[in-house]
């Protein structure tokens, strides 16, 4: 290969790298960009094989590659997608610590050789950088936005849609594998009251704070959702009406426990629970099993709130207030 | 296949042509993955590149299918897409013909090789026939395992106007398996391809 | 003497290729077959001297053929003319009888060497 062709500027100036071999893996050429992002000088490194040079290179790979551009005389490709780098080059970009190479798309070109000649190979580098930086943004940016169709906005547990979707799935599969199922759906007592005592800000700070608290108080399978404004559901797979109560009691009590701190007062509340359980000759669709957690919450309500009532199979009205 | 005014000469050129372009590629990857090769190819038909997707529908239908794509450009407006199907079934005997160690290379970069080679050897013994040469862009994945082939065909061939489909057997020693390969070209280049049959029928 | 020629091929193209890359001094009668069946139609019923013979053809194809003539014991030579070479597909066609192997796309240096080499010309 002549070498004047290969000390063009143009060359010199490519924002890319360019490094020939032979059919031996030795270096014949490489372009400024390599000399720069590679610190290395051409005079160095000319005649010497690839893979003493670059001492990460993915060897037995590179070489099947390269080897099929000499021998079918076409091109090879690699791009970032498939493999970040293949040439270790470091990059001057704030990227993320998962890597701070350059992200590359190599091709592998067959050059022609006057006949007589050691055939040789051209691998051009192109940064593709950007694209990768790109690429992790949109990545993390869905990831964001999915967790943002489940949660509730407020108190970040799941919210009344994806919540729903739940019950139906877990209805389907105590249905199916003929497990028990528990709901619990409980209200804050007269949070109306504590809305006009501490302001907006303050029943906002309770939901998030009671939120938080109850979430402690579950086990990783228990599903927790907000229903309603101060209205949340709780899905108890694999667990039967006294165990839903047992936990239903657990809740009621730590809460009427908790002081909370906001703006320098001290805030307590209580629940009113209602709990049901699922049975499939009576529950069709979720909002069956819905109403009759929600008929033990009203009776809950009913008898004087801070407790917890259980559906009691039969009732199929809600209680009138208890005179 | 005439259905773009191609004359029973030119038809038979362009098959001769291709069959030959798949000769030679044969004989090229036999060497190269040193096992005997056989590339046949039973069929080629011009089709207007909106029947595409139709035509596919019914043998991908139910199987995993992957598509890659990849360009090339020549002279004498000489340029397209070429699309290589295969079933994902056939994926893992890829990867056993090109000496890959099982977890030594992802299912994604291990087709894309393999439809590289397969379309750069064709189309390079195609160009070779027609004394014009080509270059290539990277191959990129139009879709693998979950994707839907009839709506991804949609998607790509929307932008081309007419399509060569050509039907590939790719037969091993051992074991046989089919691929099929799209060439979706421009609307200018038919009359290109079309003068250039004529010039080598000329010859003759 | 003239010899009788049979050009056997599926492609009006590559018969002519064929044809165009003879010597015009070769003297020779020529005919021509689109498939292997029709070619052994001819080669039964007629006194052939050489057939150029493609390997990829309908009906039945070259190999199909070059068996036929070794069990028939037609007496012809054979020149297998196709674009893949491998040496596996080679090997096969040389111990069936053929004389000898040519690449696709033919041309006449290709042909006259081959004809040189066994004394057609």
């Amino acid at each position: 290969m002549p070498h004047a062709m290969l000390s063009s500027p143009i060359l010199a100036a490519l924002n890319s790298g360019v490094i020939v071999i032979d059919d031996e893996y030795n270096i014949r050429y490489v372009n400024s960009f390599i000399e720069r992002h590679g610190n290395m000088q051409l005079a160095e490194v000319q005649g010497s094989s690839l893979f003493s040079v670059f001492v990460d290179l993915p060897e037995a790979w590179l070489k099947r590659k390269l080897m099929s551009v000499l021998e079918l005389k076409t091109p090879a490709f690699s791009s970032w997608e498939q493999r970040q780098y293949i040439f270790k080059l470091p990059h001057l970009r704030p990227i993320t610590s998962s890597s701070q190479f350059m992200a590359q798309n190599c091709s592998m070109l067959p050059l022609d050789a006057p006949s007589g000649e050691q055939p040789l190979i051209c691998i051009l580098i192109e940064d593709a950088t950007d694209a990768f930086v790109y690429q992790q943004h949109l990545s993390r940016t869905l990831i964001e936005l999915e967790k943002a169709n489940r949660q509730d906005g407020l108190t970040k547990i799941q919210n009344r849609r994806y919540w729903e979707e739940q019950l139906k799935q877990e209805i389907h599969r105590a249905q199916r594998y003929k497990h028990s199922l528990s709901l619990i759906l409980f209200d804050l007592d007269k949070f109306k009251d504590l809305n006009d005592k501490y302001g907006h800000l303050g029943g906002d700070f309770v939901l998030v704070e009671l939120a938080s608290f109850i979430s402690s108080l579950l086990r990783d399978s228990d599903l927790f959702g907000r229903y309603g404004g101060e209205e949340f559901g709780i899905i108890l797979p694999d667990t039967g009406l006294e165990g839903a109560e047992e936990v239903a009691e657990r809740i009621c009590r730590a809460v009427a426990d908790y002081p909370m701190l906001f703006n320098q007062q001290t805030i307590r509340t209580t629940l009113s629970i209602g709990v049901a359980t699922f049975v499939p000759q009576q529950h069709f669709l979720h909002d069956d099993l819905i109403r009759c957690a929600d008929m033990a919450l009203y009776n809950a309500k009913r008898s004087g709130r801070n407790r917890v009532c259980c559906y009691q199979s039969g009732e199929t009205e809600y209680h009138k207030k208890a005179n | 296949m005439n259905k773009l005014g191609f004359t029973e000469e030119q038809r038979d050129c362009l098959q001769e042509i291709i069959n030959v372009a798949m000769g030679l590629a044969s004989d090229k990857l036999a060497r190269f993955l040193n096992t005997f090769v056989h590339l046949q190819v039973p069929s080629i038909a011009l089709v207007g590149a909106m029947h595409i997707p139709a035509e596919f529908e019914n043998r991908y239908q139910d199987a995993e299918a992957a598509l890659i794509s990849q360009g090339f450009f020549g002279n004498e407006g000489v340029r397209g897409e070429a699309i290589v199907l295969y079933k994902m079934e056939n994926a893992h005997k890829i990867s056993a013909l090109l000496g890959y160690e099982p977890d030594d290379v992802s299912e994604i970069e291990m087709l894309t090789d393999i439809s590289s080679i397969l379309t750069t050897t064709f189309l390079n013994g195609l160009a070779a026939q027609i004394e014009n040469s080509l270059s290539y862009s990277a191959p990129r994945i139009l879709s693998s395992r979950h994707g839907n082939v009839a709506d991804v065909l949609k998607n790509t061939s929307f932008h081309w106007e007419h399509a060569l489909k050509v039907d590939i057997s790719y037969q091993l020693v051992d074991h046989s398996f089919n691929c099929d390969m799209i060439l979706l070209i421009p609307g200018e280049a038919v009359t290109n391809i079309k003068n250039i049959l004529d010039r080598i029928l000329e010859a003759f | 003497m003239t010899l009788p020629v049979l050009i056997c091929d599926d492609s009006i193209l590559a018969r002519k290729q064929v044809r165009k890359s003879l010597p015009e001094s070769f003297d020779a009668e020529f005919q021509t077959a689109g498939n292997g069946l029709e070619a052994l139609a001819v080669l039964r019923n007629q006194e052939i001297g050489l057939v150029f013979l493609d390997l990829t053809m309908p009906e039945l194809d070259g190999i199909g053929v070059l068996e036929a003539i070794k069990a028939e014991c037609i007496d012809c030579f054979v020149i297998v003319i196709s674009a893949d070479i491998q040496p596996e597909m080679q090997k096969r066609v040389m111990e069936l009888g053929a004389l000898a192997f040519v690449q696709k796309p033919v041309n006449e240096d290709k042909i006259n060497v081959v004809l040189k080499q066994y004394g057609f010309i």
